[in-house]
């Protein structure tokens, strides 16, 4: 895998390389090969047969120059015999070095001995009988030993001759088939060399580029924003290890748009939920309401409301479930149905009812919202429906004296969440409420902090937590109890943490004597 | 905001199936129990326990999801129910009245004799 681009290079061009060597050996060995034909057509063959046709005009002219000589009797005839006898002799020399074949050594051996049986023929017996003036002798010998000496040369040179041009016909044909095979090899060579140079020099770039080309259109996609470029390049080399590193890049990329969506929703969400909170909280004589709110980490689905009509004040704490956009907007839902059918003069359990019709209508199957919908009259008679939402706490002004408790979560009729059922029930809570007493709204952000042991902070810590800090003003108490809880969740969490602190002071003199505690039927629809 | 996952185990009992949930149910990993769910109506299972011993937490989210599960079971013709035994997710379940009309037992063949169906 490392470096294979550079020894795919590499390797292609050592191949190459290779290739031009064979192509230089082939083209040597022709070369080569041709010389020694050369050689041994120009070198011998030629020479062989200009030796042999030599000899034997050497032979021949002996024989003329020793007839002249017995006809005229002239030395300066005898003196051109011997000089032909030397030529003869140089020549022999030379085609013995000439003729390598075994039959044309024995030719030429034969050759020579006829030669020097011609010599001796002439030295031993035709000049010796020309001395003695026998010429008639000297002519018949030469004319019939003689003349048979020379034909056998004659014949000799001949077959040496047909011999040599069998060896020039013989190179000749070697030659023809030894520049077929080496124009063949130089075909096949150069073949191969166009092969490997056009595979080195355009398939290997034409591939890395379609590969990096593919590379920089994924590249360009992400600049679009797009992010699910599959990139597969299986090429074994660095454009896939810079492939495999860009999916790495884009996967990471992607995870960071996420991240940098994720907080924008949470910015969505967090603006949601701040619009839906009240900035200024209707008053009413004799109830003073404090609410607390921290926001998690991730926005959650808290609200709350609060008004006043008809003399009562109505509190109202929610929690839609999940986090984010989708609680936020539930929450939206929720609170605007509350808002418009309290406008139509609704009382709470249709108010409560609407609520959920709404929510059935317009959400999922997984989401719910649970609430307490609480109205309290100015003589300190506390209604509740509690819709699937933790009970809210009591905490008296003085012991109670029918249980002896300072505070106690108001346990009572309980009915469904919203949004799941088409009639989750609506029982009320009642409770008398007297100067100094507290009811306290919360949601489960209260109770599900967890500390970092994973444990919950639970009913039994925020029950002893607000007796605890029960003789805090109202107006401290929240934060107090949220201080608490974030202590105990060391700063992480991952709800929103939301609490009305509703106090009752006391009805002013008239107003308590002349209310009285409404009937069921008024409670349920008032309108 | 890392995106968690609960694993949740797969098991085959008689006429129905079990999911076992091991790990906190909320917001971040609610996703893999709504994805069992749908796969289980998608292969014709329509009847499925939840047991809740490997869940030591659950929000607002988890509930969610597993209220959504029964609908969908319900609505696909099965039902689901839950084996539980831990206090905070039963008290959960009563506070927001999940539990009505829900099967809820200590153990997985008390709470599938509460299917309904």
């Amino acid at each position: 895998m490392k470096l294979s681009l550079r020894r795919k290079i590499t390797g292609g061009f050592a191949l190459l390389l290779i290739l031009v060597i064979l192509l230089g050996w082939v083209t040597l060995s022709l070369f080569g090969s041709l010389r020694t034909i050369q050689r041994s057509i120009f070198d011998e063959a030629v020479p062989g047969v200009v030796a042999v046709d030599e000899i034997v005009r050497s032979y021949t002219a002996q024989s003329a120059a020793i007839r002249g000589y017995l006809i005229v009797n002239q030395e300066r005839l005898l003196e051109q015999y011997r000089n032909e006898v030397r030529q003869a002799e140089r020549w022999q020399e030379a085609a013995e070095r000439l003729f390598t074949a075994e039959r044309e050594r024995d030719l030429l051996r034969r050759l020579i001995e006829a030669g020097e049986s011609y010599q001796s023929l002439i030295d031993e017996s035709v000049i010796p009988l020309a001395t003695e003036g026998r010429r008639a002798s000297a002519f018949q010998t030469l004319g019939g030993e003689g003349a048979g000496l020379i034909s056998e040369i004659e014949f000799l040179g001949s077959e040496l001759r047909a011999a040599q041009d069998e060896v020039v016909a013989e190179t000749r044909s070697d030659l023809v088939t030894r520049s077929n095979q080496a124009l063949a090899i130089l075909l096949l060579v150069i073949l191969g060399s166009l092969f490997v140079g056009s595979t080195v020099a355009v398939a290997l770039p034409r591939r890395l580029v379609r590969n990096i080309q593919r590379l920089v259109d994924a590249a360009r996609a992400i600049g679009r924003g797009d992010f699910n470029q599959q990139l597969q390049i299986r090429s074994g080399d660095e454009v896939e290890e810079l492939a495999r590193r860009f999916g790495e890049m884009q996967s990471g990329l992607k995870r960071l748009q996420q991240l940098a969506l994720q907080d924008r929703e949470l910015e969505i969400a967090a603006s949601i939920q701040r619009n839906l909170l009240q900035r200024t909280l209707p008053t009413t004589p004799g109830i003073t309401i404090v609410p607390t709110q921290r926001q998690a980490n991730l926005v959650g689905g808290d609200w709350y409301d609060v008004d006043v009509a008809d003399g009562a004040l109505t509190v109202v704490v929610g929690d839609a479930s999940g986090k984010g956009i989708g609680a936020a907007l539930m929450a939206t839902v929720v609170l605007s149905v509350l808002r418009a059918e309290r406008g139509l003069g609704s009382g709470p359990r249709r108010v409560v009812e609407r609520a959920n019709d709404a929510l059935r209508e317009a959400t999922d199957h997984d989401s719910f919202t649970t609430l307490v919908y609480l109205e309290i009259r100015p003589d300190g008679t506390a209604r509740w429906l509690n819709m699937g939402h933790p009970p809210p706490f009591v905490l008296r002004g003085s012991i109670d004296i029918d249980d002896r408790r300072r505070g106690y979560f108001a346990e009572g009729p309980r009915n469904r969440a919203l949004g799941w059922f088409e009639d989750p029930g609506y029982d009320d809570v009642r409770l008398q409420l007297q100067p100094g007493d507290r009811l306290v709204l919360f949601t489960d952000g209260f109770l599900e902090a967890k500390s970092p042991e994973g444990e919950t902070f639970g009913e039994p810590r925020l029950a002893d937590a607000m007796i605890e800090l029960a003789q805090l003003d109202a107006a401290s108490l929240g934060d107090e109890l949220t201080a608490v809880v974030e202590r105990y969740a060391a700063g992480k969490l991952d709800d929103d943490l939301t609490m009305l602190v509703v106090e009752y002071l006391g009805a002013p003199a008239q107003v308590a004597a002349e209310e009285r505690l409404p009937g069921e039927e008024a409670w349920h629809s008032r309108r | 905001m890392a995106q968690q996952k609960v694993d949740i185990a797969i098991e085959d009992a008689q006429g129905f199936k079990v999911l076992r949930p091991s790990g906190d149910l909320d917001v971040y990993t609610v996703g893999s129990l709504r994805d069992a769910i749908g796969s289980m109506i998608e292969e014709k299972t329509t009847a499925v326990v939840v047991d809740l011993d490997g869940v030591p937490f659950m929000d607002s989210s988890g509930l969610g999801a597993l209220m959504g599960g029964v609908r969908r079971l319900r609505e696909a013709g099965g039902d689901l129910a839950i084996a539980c035994t831990r206090e905070q997710h039963l008290k959960l379940f009563t506070i927001t009245g999940f539990g009505d009309g829900v099967s809820i037992a200590p153990t997985v063949e008390e709470a599938a004799k509460g299917f309904k169906g």
